[in-house]
């Protein structure tokens, strides 16, 4: 059980938890995750610790509330409550290696694991430019990244009150795209690197390997366990199946068969949102918030 | 025995109909009764320890004829009669609940039962089985566990165990027992290892798991669960901060088959579908959050233990299954019992033939496998299987769901993360157990790829044993 220190709304549908874990606060490395289960009848979910503390033993996550179980931690989890498990931490550490000038692009809340991997390659010795795309209601991470990097950049925008999801995925290519052409047309970068829906990054990748830029992303696929153990995660990479979890989560753009991918993140969509549903359901029977 | 009565026929134990129990995943097999037990132990022909060839069957060499005996002894008093056959089976095996209900017992203690010539086998697992639900239903075996505390003299040495599995959850009580502190890591957030993820409840019910595990709470095992050796900690960190260090995380890495198309949606690993179903629950979905896609039409890939299991999950769904095997029937290498429930379930069986591609529809979901057809040669291969050959003739079977069970190799995350020998995907051992890296010893799926509970408890008994020696000697 993890003890919850602090909780705080950070822009709308973004929630950060402070959460006292030392086994993962002492290893964790940029580029890596943990799988939390946070109810007796929850799913595991991976999240990222976007900030951490080794001597204090915390971690931060941050959520953007997106489905049943973010919503639900959102609307149950107090300060004081515990999360019942934090694995980890999972995943390979991001090489911290020096490219020169990076591109570090993150499609909504793709952003959070943007951050501490810019973060330490601005440290050692690159020149990071970060891109945040995203609704503008839903910018975080503002000041962080402007204390940590060369330079960021809030690629942002007006939600219409007839969008739904969809729309609002279409605008964030539509920017995203745009925006990096616009910076690869008059910039030279070295490397550039991507977190996201994987529809987004798709798009993204298409743009940068007309310039032949190296580029690498951390690939969202769906996960059970977390430890190489299930399969559920896997993805063809270079032609060969890869478990994202273990040989992951980032892996070479050029290699990643992109649409495969957008079909297994896709593959439950029916389901949770019947999971929601029961949810809202219950919330609503038990007179609950919302 | 002289001038005793034969009694040819097995005492059968209860068993739910089928049409009832595929409708939920409540346990199948309902065991013996205390009358039932003793009449299944009276057939038994009672041979002499040394020759009894069901004692030399059992890879932990349980004293059977003893146990079975005390049942008979204390008929009158089945609380004495199940205390005294279980103080016998703990000698040997500390999970018999488990070991009754999964051990493959036809090849192995039952396998040269005497009885068997003259009549049907003694049922050694469901009696096995017997004493150990009746001890914990009546707190027998809690009691007999308290007597022991007292007498475990504390020792200041301290041994990390990797992998809460039946080989780690053997070691870890063998050694507590001898007063040794032990500290589990287990990188899941429940331990058990396969006995909680992979075997489902209608086979093992998972509250008799969690019962095990708290026996070793009790006798002072510390269970650190979402610790993943490797990355949490690693392997050379545990031996700075324990004397010595014992790798039982199993043989979890699925196997795939390497034929177009395996990354479709619908495409599950057996340990995908079956950790979804065991350890998340996602045949309660959406009282539980975790979903399962289990479509109209299932096609399971494999024929051993795993794929029985995946495929009679799949059942429980309400939808046809279909079990489909390279080889012939003769080479399914299933427990009996499972492979006559399968049937008895309405699962069909199709042998001789091997997947060749997966085919998808136009949003990445498999609807289809292709299968070539196979024949059987007359060579046999290293392990004595009769080879098989592709015929060039094809058959295609529709499928919404299919799960590839055709095997796994051990965990990759600890062998890529420490430096001992590892052969063949294997961890290497000498004769005590222990690796090429001093003080590290390892067991269980760990170092044989897939084997079974029973010789995975044999390993973490012997390694707790050669921990033992290593440590007394380190002390003095
Ligand atoms: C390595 C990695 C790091 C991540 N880090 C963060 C983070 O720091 N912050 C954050 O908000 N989100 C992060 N995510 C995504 C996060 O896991 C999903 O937002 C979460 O699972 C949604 O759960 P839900 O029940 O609220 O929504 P659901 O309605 O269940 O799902 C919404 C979408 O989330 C994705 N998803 C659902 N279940 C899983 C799963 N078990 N594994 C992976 N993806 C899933 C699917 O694409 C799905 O369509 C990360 C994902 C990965 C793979
Ligand atoms: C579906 C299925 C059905 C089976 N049916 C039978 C049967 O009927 N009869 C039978 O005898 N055998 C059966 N088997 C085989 C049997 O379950 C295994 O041989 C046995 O469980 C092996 O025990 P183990 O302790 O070595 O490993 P496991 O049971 O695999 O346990 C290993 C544990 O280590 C953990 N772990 C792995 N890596 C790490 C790490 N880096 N850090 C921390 N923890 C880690 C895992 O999460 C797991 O909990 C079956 C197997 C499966 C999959
Ligand atoms: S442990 Fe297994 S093999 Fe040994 S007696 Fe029990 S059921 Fe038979
Ligand atoms: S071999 Fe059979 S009959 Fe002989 S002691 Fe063992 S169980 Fe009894
Ligand atoms: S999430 Fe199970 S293997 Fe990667």
């Amino acid at each position: 059980m993890f003890e919850i220190l602090d909780k705080k709304e950070l822009a709308k549908n973004e929630v950060m938890y402070r959460i006292k874990a030392p086994h993962v606060a002492k290893k964790v490395q940029p580029g890596q995750f943990v799988i939390v289960r946070a109810f007796p009848t929850g799913e595991r979910i991976p999240l990222t610790p976007a900030n951490w503390d080794r001597d204090e033993g915390w971690i931060e996550l941050m959520t953007f509330i997106r489905g049943k179980t973010t919503l639900r931690m959102a609307n149950e989890l107090k300060v004081g409550d515990s999360i019942m498990d934090i694995a980890g931490p999972l995943g390979n550490p991001t090489p911290m290696k020096k490219f020169g000038k990076i591109l570090a692009i993150g499609l909504i809340a793709g952003i959070i694991e943007v951050y501490p991997i810019a973060k330490a390659w601005q440290k050692v010795g690159n020149d990071v430019t970060s891109i945040h795309v995203t609704p503008k209601a839903m910018a975080i991470l503002k000041d962080e990244f402007e204390a940590s990097v060369s330079r960021h950049i809030i690629e942002g925008f007006d939600v219409q009150p007839d969008w739904g999801m969809n729309d609002v995925s279409r605008e964030v290519v539509r920017r995203a795209t745009a925006k990096v052409k616009e910076l690869l047309d008059s910039e030279h970068f070295d490397f550039v690197f991507i977190v996201g829906p994987a529809g987004g990054e798709k798009a993204v990748f298409n743009v940068v390997k007309e310039y032949g830029i190296p580029m690498e992303a951390d690939l969202h696929s769906i996960m059970v366990d977390g430890t190489g153990m299930c399969g559920a995660c896997r993805v063809t990479v270079g032609g060969e199946v890869k478990f994202s979890c273990i040989d992951g989560p980032g892996f070479d753009a050029y290699q990643v068969d992109w649409d495969e991918l957008i079909h297994r993140t896709g593959f439950y969509a029916p389901m949770e949102k019947k999971a929601m549903e029961y949810y809202l359901k219950a919330l609503k029977e038990d007179g609950g918030e919302q | 025995m002289a001038n005793k009565k034969i009694i040819k026929e097995r005492v059968p134990t209860r068993e739910r109909a089928p049409e009832d129990r595929i409708k939920d995943f409540e346990e199948v097999n309902q065991g013996y009764t205390f009358e039932l037990a003793v009449k299944e132990a009276e057939r038994c022909l009672q041979c002499p320890y040394n020759y009894a060839p069901c004692i030399k069957g059992c890879p932990v060499h349980i004293n059977i004829p003893g146990f079975i005996s005390k049942l008979v002894q204390h008929r009158d008093n089945p609380d004495k009669a199940v205390r005294e056959a279980l103080g016998v089976i703990w000698q040997c095996n500390a999970l018999p609940a488990t070991t009754g209900r999964v051990c493959p017992q036809e090849d192995q203690c039952e396998k040269n039962c005497v009885m068997g010539k003259l009549g049907d086998k003694i049922n050694i697992g469901k009696l096995e089985r017997f004493v150990a639900d009746y001890a914990r239903e009546h707190g027998i075996d809690e009691e007999l566990l308290s007597e022991m505390i007292p007498n475990i003299e504390k020792k200041e040495q301290s041994v990390a165990i990797v992998g809460a599995g039946p080989a780690g959850l053997t070691a870890a009580g063998e050694l507590a027992r001898q007063g040794y502190r032990v500290t589990m890591f287990e990188a899941l957030h429940e331990a058990g290892g396969v006995l909680m993820y992979g075997i489902p409840e209608f086979r093992l019910p998972k509250a008799i798991v969690e019962k095990e595990i708290n026996k070793l709470k009790t006798l002072g095992v510390d269970i650190r669960t979402d610790h993943i050796v490797g990355r949490t900690v690693t392997v050379d960190e545990l031996l700075n901060e324990y004397d010595a260090v014992f790798i039982s995380s199993g043989a979890g890495t699925p196997r795939l088959v390497n034929v177009p198309g395996v990354n479709l949606n619908g495409i599950y690993t057996a340990n995908e579908f079956l950790t979804r179903i065991n350890l998340m629950k996602a045949y309660k979905f959406p009282e539980y959050d975790t979903p399962i896609y289990v479509g109209e039409k299932v096609v399971v890939i494999g024929a051993g233990n795993t794929a029985m299991d995946a495929a009679r999950s799949a059942r429980r769904f309400g939808v046809d299954v279909t079990i489909t095997y390279r080889r012939g029937e003769e080479f399914v290498s299933a427990r009996e019992e499972e492979v006559e429930h399968a049937k008895q379930e309405g699962i069909k069986f199709e042998f001789l033939i091997n997947p060749v591609e997966f085919i998808g529809d136009e949003n990445g979901k498999v609807k289809a496998v292709k299968f070539e057809k196979m024949k059987l040669l007359d060579e046999v291969d290293s392990r004595g299987k009769r080879k098989i050959q592709g015929t060039g003739e094809y058959v295609t079977l529709p499928a919404d769901t299919v799960i590839i069970a055709i095997g796994k190799t051990p965990n990759r995350l600890i062998i890529n993360t420490s430096d001992f020998k590892v052969e063949r995907g294997k961890i290497v051992v000498d004769e005590n157990m222990m690796t090429s890296v001093e003080g590290v010893f390892a067991g269980g799926d760990a170092i044989r790829g897939e084997a079974t509970v029973i010789l995975a408890m044999g390993d973490g008994r012997k390694a707790a044993k050669a921990i033992d020696e290593y440590l007394k000697n380190k002390s003095q």
